[in-house]
């Protein structure tokens, strides 16, 4: 348009324009010959800047950090895990073996670490829910027993952001990475969706050692005698320090004071995580389900370098942000080579030791009594009973494992 | 290997790309979380003016955009559209929960639950923490009794929206968002306005 508009501009476009989203020249021109526009305007103006001045006390005092983004990006990752396992893809997946819809999410994201999987006990090392784990699993270890290690939702954002930051101290491999830069908990997740139905002789190949099953009499009632079986495969993290790249990040972040001593540079930190199997008792009536684990040990050894492992392990225990009181129960851990630290967040589960067939161990039920496990090691094997009922209960069928 | 076996690399080849296609979908929901969750935080929480109640929202949303995988991959501008329309419907549905608003009016009277990282005048005068306060709420509650349609459109536009954006957010024409704003700002300075009145 190159003449004066003769009609006058409707509302909106005098309010976009007023904007800058829409301004042919002929707004300008019919304004300055248009008193009707010129109050309308007016007001527009006055009003846009009446309310973009209230509406401004309402923008938060400040954005995210990209810290606080990881973390939630962390905690996304937490919610989406349990319903992946409840819900997997059917290309690839059968239905997961436990009946997550009726359990509350706190009760969850606790059973998707100790329950779903005692497998997952061992992935606890690099999840977010078990992120207490991951500063001791990063020392040189091979599960004899477990220990629980208290986590309040604070601590367990702080553990977010220091497991987030790892991959700034040098590179981290996992099966699939390709050399690319990896998620340890894409790992952990990758593998329980590589979950195969098999029967318990087949399990019993794969892990590396017979199963052990529950004498069905002790089952609650409706629950079916005969378990469905699946394994998931074994995997390793592989997570190699860069001195230079570690320098820059603690630079970089603020703390200068800390360094990566000459000797951690290239060291490899090799995670074996092993095949678990995992029995599933449903119940037909109720939808709910018992779940039994069982997986050989986590061990963690160390690949070049000249670091000895307790150094290793009181360097990452001393990186900046992991939570004192975390650090503290994990320093507290006497024979931390062989003690798989399960993290129990604390506003969610409550915990108690116990000891199953004479092997120590953990109970755990959630603060809603919807469900319980019961975690312990025997032989060297990692066991695990979750299920919707009483911890007691839980625990009685635990004791006629055979 | 001869022709006989031709199928069988075939087989192989689609069990190899799961991962990588996983992989993929993977770094894209990265992508799109790291570039959508700050300006969604800034947006939500012009809503419900606590950063926990904000993140619990963004968490819903998410989730919801992590099971769609026919969304992950529409352009960015697409997703983000899809972004803010959840995202304010979630904040507006919690804002209305009676039950919430409760609590939210308690914790208000207790000066806990909102945001209350002091700003530099609140240090000067921690009164305005009060003052602040008060004065989100009844802004709060006059965006509530806009026209849903209106109250979005004032929000995005005053979070820094283009008028394509809104647009997009909205599901309506570019040229239609004009005169929306003008009429939601009229109706939202009015509404303020009667709040104050005795």
């Amino acid at each position: 348009m190159n003449t004066t508009t003769r009609t006058c501009p409707e509302l909106g476009a005098w309010r976009a324009w007023l904007d800058h989203e829409d301004h042919p020249s002929s707004m300008a021109e019919h304004l300055q010959a248009c008193p009707g526009c010129q109050r309308l305007v007016a007001d527009l103006r006055d009003d846009a800047a009446s309310v973009g001045h209230t509406l401004s006390v309402l923008a938060p005092t400040r954005l995210p950090s990209p810290a606080e983004v990881a973390v939630a990006r962390e905690r996304l990752e937490t919610g989406r895990r349990p319903a992946a396992a409840a819900q997997p893809p059917t290309r690839t997946l059968e239905p997961i073996p436990v009946s997550v819809a009726r359990i509350s999410t706190p009760w969850r994201i606790a059973a998707s670490g100790l329950a779903a999987a005692l497998v997952l006990s061992l992935i606890i090392a690099f999840t977010p829910e078990g992120g207490a784990a991951a500063a001791s699993f990063l020392a040189q270890f091979r599960s004899q027993q477990v220990t629980a290690v208290e986590v309040t939702p604070q601590s367990q954002a702080e553990i977010y952001r220091t497991l987030n930051a790892l991959g700034n101290l040098g590179t981290i491999k996992t099966p699939g990475s390709d050399g690319k830069e990896a998620r340890p908990e894409a790992a952990a997740r990758g593998a329980a969706e590589q979950a195969r139905t098999v029967s318990l002789a087949e399990a019993g190949q794969e892990i590396g050692f017979s199963l052990k099953t529950p004498d069905p009499a002790t089952l609650p009632a409706g629950f079916d005698a005969t378990p469905r079986v699946r394994v998931m495969p074994a995997y390793q993290i592989r997570f190699t320090f860069d001195r230079n790249k570690a320098r820059g990040y603690f630079q970089s972040t603020g703390h200068p004071e800390v360094s990566l001593p000459d000797k951690f540079d290239g060291a490899t930190l090799v995670v074996s995580i092993p095949a678990a199997a995992l029995l599933e008792y449903q119940n037909g009536s109720s939808k709910g389900a018992l779940i039994v684990g069982q997986a050989g040990e986590l061990v963690v050894d160390v690949e070049g370098g000249k670091v000895g492992l307790p150094e290793m392990r009181d360097f990452l225990l001393s990186m900046p942000g992991l939570p004192p009181l975390v650090v503290s129960q994990l320093k507290q851990i006497q024979n931390w080579n062989e003690v798989l630290p399960i993290p129990v967040p604390v506003d969610q589960v409550h915990w108690q030791s116990t000891t199953i067939n004479g092997n120590q161990g953990l109970l755990l039920n959630d603060n809603s009594n919807v469900g319980s496990a019961a975690i312990w090691h025997a032989g060297g094997h990692l066991y695990g009973l979750a299920g919707s009922l009483k911890a007691s209960d839980l625990k009685r069928v635990a004791e006629t494992l055979r | 290997m001869n022709g006989n076996d031709a199928p069988e690399p075939g087989v192989l080849k689609l069990e190899e790309e799961v991962p990588e296609q996983r992989a993929r979908a993977e770094e894209r929901f990265d992508a799109l979380f790291a570039q959508f969750y700050p300006e969604m935080f800034g947006l939500v929480y012009r809503v419900l003016g606590d950063r926990m109640e904000t993140e619990d929202t963004l968490q819903e949303a998410f989730l919801k955009l992590s099971h769609d995988s026919a969304l992950q991959s529409r352009p960015d501008g697409e997703v983000g559209a899809w972004l803010r329309r959840v995202g304010l419907n979630q904040a507006f549905n919690r804002l209305r929960s009676a039950r919430r608003a409760r609590a939210r009016l308690e914790r208000v009277g207790r000066l806990e639950g909102a945001d209350l990282e002091p700003t530099d005048a609140d240090l000067v005068s921690p009164s305005g923490v009060v003052i602040r306060l008060e004065e989100q709420a009844a802004i709060r509650q006059a965006l509530v009794e806009v026209p849903e349609r209106q109250r979005e459109c004032l929000l995005l536009r005053h979070s820094g929206y283009s008028y394509a954006e809104i647009a997009a957010t909205l599901g309506i024409a570019v040229g239609s968002v004009g005169v929306l704003l003008a009429r939601a700002e009229r109706a939202f300075r009015a509404q303020y306005r009667r709040q104050d009145e005795p």
